[in-house]
Parts: structure tokens; C-alpha cells; sequence
């Protein structure tokens, strides 16, 4: 059946293509930008870039090791990062919820009560005593932050798999019981894929979360060495004698590409997961 | 979901092939959860990982605060560790972080084992952290003691490792063009003179008189910092002040403003958008010979007559900031330091010795000597080279002729990068609008702040 | 009384299937996260409640000051200065995020051609860093305020509604998508009988919509609530709380808001650690109180409608 369009909904679409428009400007701007050079983006930051001003990909090239850091060794963590904690959460949060959800010990409540009260918790509160543990614990390499984050993030986690658990029906693991299938069993066979729609939603909500994360791994990361794609951009920004605001654009441009392919590929998932999530949160 | 995951897997490990291609840090990137001791060796731009590394005694940790020298530390760490099979590690603070910096990466277990207390508010903060460095090698090789911090009980805390001096970097090609002398310039009124009258004839020289002031932070700290050391050095003089006072008086802003003035409109730079222009637009305007004058120092004679600009030293000179005062015809340059080695006391003993010995090596090795005469000129240490820096023979020369050294009373300034950041804030605001109301706000952030930063540095 | 029998059994039965055999896992299903969580949070908590009592630079060398912390804390003008900023900051950004992510979200639910598209426009920033979007912004700021002779942090006002703008460029999209939600779970059968009763459009905005999304209006409130006064990178990226400037004696960072307020006093020195943590307690009450009394607040007139 055909959708009927009134001219109401006509001047409607124009104007939000037009609002569309204006929303993307920013970005726009800094994919301009990043083909200009450096005093050029400074004098005129709204013009296109012509023969003058055009240097191609030159400042990708100088982008690549700008601030004295590869670029490449900053993208990298940053995945790495990303991936590892959000996969440790994945993996973790959901066997505690599943505990939590049927064991209903006291422990159990009190844990689950100090999940929910820790997302209250601004992270300034937390943040300098962090910076003391995770570097008396080594926590403060790429390979080890991960944990970091699986204590930090835990209670939205928590929050939003031990809710979908309560309502799940409890006859399907009973049943799984009676066909002596083991705990291990039952929560990796029966209880996990289950778990579906909330893994994804809270899988996103995460990644959101720990790729644009800044402070945190400022403040745990051995800064000597280690750099996440937020702390490089920072860094430049902050930087001496040396502000290529071309450079930086391009460097810009580099870690906004794969967010918003990957959002151009999976939008449905994340819009969906960011609602759910929402909802329940 | 699992087609996202399993594409970002690949994406992750394509990655990390790429940056253990590109940065030979193989060690590092391929296993996944090393522990932190095993990755000893530098960062990532310096050395590839020394296999050694477990023989080696202790390492070094050099928190830099200089980063127009951070390349030629990360050079010269890394060819020790090649000679010696120490690691060291050389980290430098973005500018105006330092103090930042320092605080945090104390409060680790890899706290840095040499840093640089440059000042004697610094000592004040970290004295705790400073090794005492009597008897110690390095200080036998030392010529003056001149430039050293000693506590009250006369241990030697930091040792002044170098001096710099700044001024207003002439280019006298260009001045000559313009019809005058370098003689011609002896006092305020001759400098603002010139100064004005190549301003004016700009469009026919093709130059101007004074590079960009810019107040971005990459610059700020030029006339933060370096400008605010004309009112400061002679309230100071007049007013027999050796030790951080709590409160100043602004006696000399006046002059301040006068020479503020002079170098903002007598540049090619738009007055009103100063905060937008960099540190590097000023190097560059004068390297490329576009303008006259350039406040600036000693560190920059490298970048000058290197391969980016090729300067010929026979066009550099410097001349003393004049701003009005009496008597500065016999004004000298700014000479001074805020480059102090402190030792951390709290680092392991092997630790401190590699520290030691680092810094040993470093005044008195071929390689360390030249580097040294290089980014910083001449050194107070027995196997010195002389550097061929044109501005240091003008400081001496101004010496000769019997002129009196501005010595660096913003040394003193209390927590410095928030004082600074108030009078730039200020500066800013007066540039856009050059009223007595908005020059009022300078003279509040300079004499209020002073006294409320001393407070909160010492609250 | 059979019925109560049935409930028991169930139970025990739960018990013993389920109950006993996940509880003996314990160590493999609870214990990474729970030692995460003490690690990662619950014992920085306790020690940042306990250093904000004492003077520290390490909390090996920290020692008991009463609450000496608390006092410097209330009496800096940069703190009192920033709760300001943030008050009138989260004010602003409630009011202005909320009305315009429910009128996008109101027209995208409506026919429309291209509602995908646009949605997935304005959805976009949400996926940008805080430390890059003050990076854009400040650009753009800069590169328009140039045309009129000034720039982002040469006044206070600019950074606050710069910040206003970015951050709304930034949540809109994400609260739309919850209002959405909200708006699509509104019962077909209401909206029906409404136009049966002869309701016009503006009647069933009012009268059956907006009643029906209180729950999302809830959640986007609380979420931008919290948000405003949690904001650090983008206050940080944009203006970094310039310009500072003296006002009667003390100095206050113009545009800086609570968050970056405690970081900043962390960083004056050594002793102003202590301090700084007192401030983050402070926050963090703050917050906490907030947070409960909105989400009371708001429950209850969710449940009264």
C-alpha cells in the first residue's frame, strides 16, 4: 500500500532537510578543513578549499605522526580498548546478573543494590583514588584497563541484564535442570542467547562509552606511554609551538570515519539498543 | 551483532599489525597482556625495546618541560641506551601542563627519576623530592653555582644546567633596508620610533616591524612570561626583593603597556584576534623575513639558521626589551634559567644512581656536550662547547660594555601557569579594545592575581 | 491455602534446580565482576571518602586533617562560581534538549518522507567524543566570532552558550530516539478513540500523546539532568573554563563547571588534593540527591497520570 502525503508533510520534509543539513555543518567543516593548509584554516575556516589553500592529503601524511605520537599506535589502543572491555562486560555482567537474578542471597541484594547506587556516582568522585589503585595494581596498561572498566561500568550492566533475567519465565532453565543440564551449561546454552536483545543494547551503550571515553584512561593509562584517539586530540590541542590545525583536522576526520561507518552499517541495532537501553535505565 | 563484533576483531588485529610495523615495538603489540615491567624501554619514538634490559642496573626517567627540546632528548636518550644498555625515558609535558604533569606521575610507581624544579616556588613544592646533589660527580663538573637551588640548610637541590637569555630578535637586514642602524636603537622611544615608521611604510618594504603577538598558548607565554619580566625585575630592583613576595605593586605596568602597545600595532597581526595566532605564525613571519623584530630567546637560534628557515647569523641580533624605564639604555638582556635538574629522592638507589650517571654523561660526553651547546647554548660545566650562538656573543658583548643583566624575576611568579593564564585572558581583552577600563583588568590580574595565586599556592 | 502450598513448593523447587547448583559457581559467575567492581569502584569510593578528611599527595602519605578540606572547598570562589555555571548550565540544557528533541521526535513520527534519513542525521553527533566535538566547536565558534571582531573565550557568555549549542547538537539526537520510542508505544486504540471523539491534533498532543510519554519524559530529564552535571570533556575541549579573570580579589574560570572545577583544583598542587576530593564528595551528594529527588518527583506524577 501506498503512503499518502499530505502538503503539510511536503514542507515538513523540506524543512527538516534543510535542518538535516545545518546538523551535519560541523562535520562538514572538518572534512574541509583537513584538505586545507594549516593558516588557511585558521584565516578562513568556512571557505572551500581552493588552488591556494589545497594541499590534498598532506596533512593525513603529517596527521599520521603529529604531537611526536604515531596516530595509527592511538587508533589502535583505542580498538583495543574498546573491544577487550567491552567484551570482558559482555562476558561478565551477565553470568553476575544471572547469579544475582536466582540466587537472591543477601549478598546477592547487597551487590546488586550497590550496582544501581554506583551509577549515581559522577566519576570525579572516584577518579583520583582510581588513579592511585590502578597504578599500584599495573592496571594501567592498555591490556589491563579493561578490568577497570568491567568494575566501573558494572552497574548499568548489571542494572539492565538482571531486569530482562527477572522476566524471563523460570520453566525453561527448571526444565533444562530436570535434563541435569550444570549451571555452566544451562547459562551458556540456555540462559545466554536468552540474553540477545539486551546484550546488544548494552554492547552498544558500552562502546559508546569506552571509545570516547577521555579522563579515565588519561588518568590510568601510563600516559608515557599509551595514548587513546580522545587523549591524542587533547594532547594536540594542548600542544607547543608546533598547533598544525590542519594536521588535526585531518587526525579529526581519521577517528570520526569508522564511528559513523560502522554507524551507517549497524544504525538500526544502535538506534534500537540506545532506546532499549534507555528504557530500562 | 556477531558480524560487528567479529569485523571489529579483524579490524583490531589488522591494526595492530600495522603499528607494530610502523613503530618496531613488536614486543609490545603482539602479546596480549605483558606486564608492565618487561616493556622497560622508552616510548614508543625512541628506542626499539632493549633485550638487555633485565641486566641493567636501574633506568632513568627524565620528565622534560621543553618541548622545542624534546626531540634532541629523545635523540640523545636513546643513543645512551644504545652505549649503555640503560633505558631512558624521556617524557615531555605539553606546554603550560608541566606542573600538572609533575604532580600526577609523582604519585606513581614509576615516578620520573630526573625532573626539572625550575624555580624557587618548585622547591618549595617539591622539595621532599629533591635529592640532595652535594659530592655527586655532575656538580664536581659544574664552572658556577651560580644558577643553583640550594635549601636553607645549603644542600644543593637542582643544579642549573643551562642559562638563556631573551630580548627582541632583530633581523638587521632588514632594518638596514628599512634605513636604519642597529645603533639607532638605544631606548623605548628610539625602538617605537622605528618600530612605527616601518610599520607605516609596511605595504612599500614589503615587511613589517614586530611579528604576530600571538596569544594562543603555543605564544602566550612570550609576554606572559618574558614581557612580565620587565614591570617584575625593576619593582623587584627597587624594592630589594630576592624572595617571592606575597604581593606586588605594579610599579612599572605602565611600561608594560608601552611596549604591549608597541607590539601590537606595530604588526602585520589583526590586534583583535591575537588569541588566534600561534607561536609557530610569529617563528615563521620572522623566518621568513616578513618582519623586522620578534620577541623571543636564545633557543630559538637553532630553528633560525637551520634548513627550515636558513638564516644567515650575520643578520641575527638582539637587542634588550626597552620599555620606558629610566636609565635602560644601559639595560642588558634577560638572562637567566628556569632549566634545573632535581634527582628524585623517593626513586629506588638504582635508579638514582643510573640518574646520576645519565646526567654525568650528558656534560661531559662528545655527544651529550654537543647537544647541549646546540639546544642550549653555553652550559656551566668544565667540558662545554661553545655554542655558535650569535645571541649569547650580544648578551656578552652587552656585558663588556659594563650594561646590567635583567635577571628572571618571573621566577618568583606564584603558580605560575594560572597567573599566567589570567594575564592572558586580560591582555586579550585589552588588544580587542585598547581602553584604560580593559587595561585596568591587566593591571587587576597582575597585581590581585599575584596575591590571590600566592594564596592558593600556598593554602 | 493450596494456592500458598503451590507457591512454596515452586520455590523449593527453584531452590534446589536452580538456586544451589548456580550458588556452588559462585566463583566463576560472580567473582570476576564483583572484584572488578571493589577494585574499580567500591574501594576508590571509600578511599576518596576518606582522603577528602586528609591531606595527601599519595594516599601512602596522607594524613587526617578533620574537615579542614570542606571549609577550603566552601570558601573558593571557583567553586561556588562553577556550582553557579552548572545550576544555570543544566537549566538551560534541560529546557532547550528536551523541547526540541519531543518537537523532532513528534514530527519524524508523523507521515513523513525521509524520517529514516533524518533520524539517522540528527542521531549522528552522539557517536563523537566530547574532546573532538569541543575541538569542532571551538573552531566554528571562533571562525564566526571573528567575523565580528572577537573570539570564544574573550567572554563568558560565549563559552556558556557555546557550550549550550554543542551540547545540545550532541543529545538531541539521542533523546529523540528515546521519544520516539515513547511516542510509537502510545496505544493505537487511544489515538483511535480520540479521533472518534472528534479530538483535533493539538487536543491529542496535549490530552493523549503527552500524558502517554511521561515515562520517556522521565528518563530524558533524568539523562540530561545527570548529563549537565556530569559534562567535563566538552566543557574542558571547548573553552577549558576560560577566560579566567579577578573579581572582587579571587580568580574564577569563567566557564568552568563542577566537573572540571575538581580537576582543575587537583591539579593547583599538592595541597590542594585534599580539597579537591572534598569537592568531589560534595559533588557527588549533589548528584546523588538529585537524581533521587527527580526521579521521585517524577514517578510519582507518572503514576497520578
Amino acid at each position: 500500500m501506498k503512503k499518502q502525503y499530505s502538503a503539510g508533510s511536503t514542507l515538513l520534509t523540506a524543512f527538516f532537510a534543510l535542518l538535516s543539513v545545518i546538523w551535519i555543518i560541523p562535520v562538514v567543516e572538518v572534512l574541509i578543513n583537513s584538505f586545507k593548509a594549516n593558516s588557511f584554516v585558521n584565516l578562513e575556516p568556512f571557505a572551500l578549499p581552493n588552488a591556494e589553500s589545497f594541499v590534498g592529503l598532506d596533512n593525513y601524511i603529517k596527521g599520521m605522526t603529529f604531537g611526536n605520537y604515531p596516530f595509527l599506535q592511538s587508533v589502535f589502543y583505542s580498538l583495543f580498548i574498546t573491544v577487550m572491555s567491552v567484551a570482558l562486560i559482555l562476558v561478565c555482567t551477565p553470568m553476575a546478573a544471572w547469579y544475582i537474578a536466582r540466587v537472591q542471597s543477601s549478598f546477592a541484594r547487597i551487590f546488586y543494590y550497590l550496582c544501581l547506587f554506583s551509577m549515581i556516582v559522577p566519576f570525579q568522585m572516584v577518579m583520583f583514588t582510581l588513579t592511585f589503585t590502578a597504578d599500584r595494581l599495573k592496571l594501567n596498561t592498555p591490556y589491563t584497563i579493561p578490568f577497570i572498566y568491567l568494575g566501573f561500568g558494572a552497574g548499568l550492566a548489571i542494572f539492565m541484564f538482571t531486569g530482562f533475567i527477572k522476566g524471563l519465565p523460570l520453566e525453561i532453565e527448571e526444565a533444562a535442570a530436570i535434563d541435569g543440564c550444570g549451571p555452566l551449561r544451562m547459562f551458556f546454552t540456555v540462559v545466554l542467547p536468552m540474553l540477545k536483545p539486551t546484550l546488544i543494547s548494552v554492547g552498544i551503550l558500552e562502546i559508546m562509552w569506552v571509545w570516547n571515553d577521555y579522563l579515565l584512561p588519561y588518568l590510568v593509562l601510563d600516559r608515557t606511554k599509551y595514548m587513546t584517539i580522545p587523549i591524542h586530540v587533547q594532547y594536540l590541542k594542548g600542544s607547543y609551538g608546533t598547533v598544525d590545525l590542519g594536521a588535526t583536522m585531518a587526525v579529526i576526520m581519521l577517528s570520526i570515519i569508522p564511528i559513523i561507518v560502522v554507524y551507517i552499517f549497524c544504525q538500526k541495532h544502535i538506534i534500537k539498543g540506545v532506546a532499549a537501553g534507555a528504557v530500562k535505565g | 551483532m556477531k558480524k560487528l563484533i567479529s569485523s571489529l576483531l579483524v579490524a583490531v588485529m589488522v591494526l595492530g599489525l600495522m603499528a607494530c610495523g610502523g613503530t618496531s615495538e613488536s614486543t609490545e603489540s603482539t602479546e596480549p597482556a605483558p606486564a608492565a615491567e618487561s616493556e622497560a624501554a622508552a616510548t614508543p619514538e625512541t628506542a626499539p625495546a632493549e633485550e638487555s634490559t633485565a641486566e641493567a642496573a636501574g633506568s632513568v626517567y627524565y620528565l622534560n618541560f621543553k618541548p622545542e627540546a624534546d626531540q634532541a632528548w629523545q635523540d640523545l636518550a636513546a643513543l645512551y641506551t644504545e652505549q649503555t644498555g640503560v633505558p631512558v625515558k624521556v617524557v615531555t609535558a605539553a606546554s603550560g601542563t608541566y606542573s600538572d604533569t609533575l604532580t600526577a606521575e609523582m604519585a606513581k610507581t614509576e615516578a620520573p627519576t630526573l625532573f626539572q624544579c625550575g624555580n624557587a616556588q618548585g622547591l618549595i613544592d617539591w622539595n621532599d623530592y629533591c635529592l640532595d646533589l652535594t659530592g655527586t660527580d655532575v656538580l664536581a663538573e659544574m664552572t658556577t653555582s651560580d644558577f643553583n637551588l640550594t635549601d636553607e640548610t645549603g644542600a644543593v637541590k637542582a643544579i642549573g644546567y643551562c642559562y638563556e637569555c631573551f630580548g627582541i630578535i632583530v633581523n638587521t637586514a632588514l632594518l638596514e633596508e628599512a634605513g636604519y642602524a642597529l645603533s639607532d636603537i638605544t631606548d623605548f622611544a628610539s625602538l617605537s620610533e622605528i618600530a612605527h615608521d616601518i610599520h607605516d611604510r609596511a605595504s612599500e618594504l614589503g615587511f613589517d616591524a614586530f611579528a604576530s603577538a600571538g596569544l594562543d598558548s603555543s605564544s602566550s607565554w612570550r609576554f606572559s612570561g618574558h614581557l612580565a619580566n620587565m614591570p617584575l625585575y625593576y619593582e623587584f630592583r627597587d624594592d630589594g626583593v630576592t624572595a617571592q613576595p606575597a604581593t606586588i605593586t605594579g610599579a612599572y605596568l605602565d611600561n608594560y603597556r608601552n611596549i604591549w602597545d608597541l607590539y601590537i600595532n606595530t604588526a602585520a597581526a589583526d590586534p583583535t584576534g591575537l588569541t588566534t595566532y600561534t607561536g609557530d605564525h610569529s617563528q615563521a613571519q620572522f623566518g621568513n623575513s616578513e618582519v623586522v623584530f620578534w620577541q623571543q630567546g636564545s633557543w630559538e637560534y637553532a630553528n633560525l639558521v637551520g634548513e627550515t628557515y636558513g638564516m644567515d647569523p650575520a643578520n641575527l641580533a638582539m637587542i634588550p626589551i626597552y620599555c620606558g624605564v629610566e636609565g635602560e639604555e644601559e639595560a642588558g638582556l634577560c638572562s637567566g634559567t628556569e632549566n634545573c635538574w632535581a634527582v628524585n629522592s623517593q626513586a629506588s638507589e638504582e635508579n638514582i644512581q643510573a640518574t646520576l650517571d645519565f646526567v654525568h654523561w650528558v656534560v661531559t660526553s662528545e655527544e651529550g656536550t654537543t647537544m647541549m651547546a646546540e639546544q642550549f647554548g653555553p652550559i656551566p660545566f668544565k667540558n662545554a662547547k661553545t655554542p655558535e650562538n650569535v645571541f649569547f656573543a650580544d648578551a656578552n658583548e652587552l656585558l663588556a660594555d659594563g650594561k646590567y643583566t635583567v635577571t628572571w624575576a618571573f621566577n618568583h611568579t606564584p603558580n605560575v601557569d594560572d597567573w599566567r593564564a589570567t594575564v592572558v585572558t586580560a591582555l586579550a581583552a585589552y588588544s580587542a579594545d585598547q581602553s584604560d577600563a580593559n587595561w585596568a583588568k591587566v593591571v587587576e590580574a597582575f597585581v590581585d592575581g599575584w596575591a590571590y595565586e600566592y594564596t592558593i599556592q600556598n593554602g | 491455602m493450596k494456592k500458598k502450598n503451590k507457591t512454596n513448593d515452586k520455590a523449593a523447587l527453584n531452590g534446589i534446580l536452580l538456586r544451589r547448583p548456580i550458588q556452588r559457581c559462585a566463583p566463576f559467575f560472580i567473582l570476576p565482576t564483583f572484584l572488578a567492581f571493589c577494585i574499580g569502584f567500591i574501594w576508590p569510593f571509600l578511599q576518596g571518602i576518606y582522603l577528602s578528611f586528609c591531606n595527601f599527595n599519595t594516599p601512602a602519605d596522607a594524613q587526617w586533617v578533620g574537615v579542614t578540606n570542606y571549609v577550603k572547598a566552601f570558601s573558593d570562589a571557583g567553586f561556588a562560581n562553577a556550582f553557579r555555571n552548572t545550576a544555570a548550565f543544566a537549566v538551560v540544557s534541560i529546557i532547550l534538549i528536551n523541547v526540541v528533541a519531543f518537537l523532532i521526535a513528534y514530527a519524524l513520527t508523523q507521515k513523513m518522507r525521509g524520517a529514516n534519513l533524518f533520524r539517522t542525521v540528527f542521531f549522528m553527533p552522539n557517536l563523537i567524543g566530547g574532546v573532538v566535538l569541543g575541538y569542532i566547536w571551538s573552531m566554528i565558534f571562533d571562525g564566526v566570532l571573528k567575523a565580528y571582531n572577537t573570539y570564544l573565550t574573550a567572554d563568558a557568555s560565549y563559552g556558556f552558550w557555546g557550550l549550550v549549542i554543542l551540547v545540545a547538537w550532541q543529545q538531541i539526537g539521542y533523546m529523540m530516539i528515546i521519544y520516539i520510542a515513547g511516542l510509537q508505544a502510545v496505544p493505537e486504540d487511544m489515538l483511535e478513540a480520540a479521533s472518534i471523539d472528534g479530538a483535533d491534533k493539538r487536543q491529542t498532543l496535549f490530552r493523549v500523546i503527552i500524558p502517554n510519554v511521561m515515562p520517556s519524559v522521565t528518563i530524558c530529564t533524568f539523562l540530561t539532568l545527570t548529563n549537565s552535571f556530569k559534562l567535563f570533556d566538552q566543557n574542558l575541549a571547548l573553552t577549558g573554563g576560560l577566560p579566567s579573570i579577578m573579581e572582587n580579589g579571587s580568580k574564577i574560570n569563567a566557564t568552568e563547571l563542577l566537573a572540571l572545577n575538581i580537576y582543575s583544583t587537583y591539579n593547583i598542587n599538592k595541597s590542594w588534593h585534599g580539597a579537591a576530593q572534598a569537592k568531589a564528595v560534595v559533588f557527588f551528594l549533589l548528584v546523588a540527591v538529585l537524581a533521587i529527588a527527580q526521579q521521585t518527583a517524577t514517578s510519582r506524577k507518572e503514576v497520578q497520570q
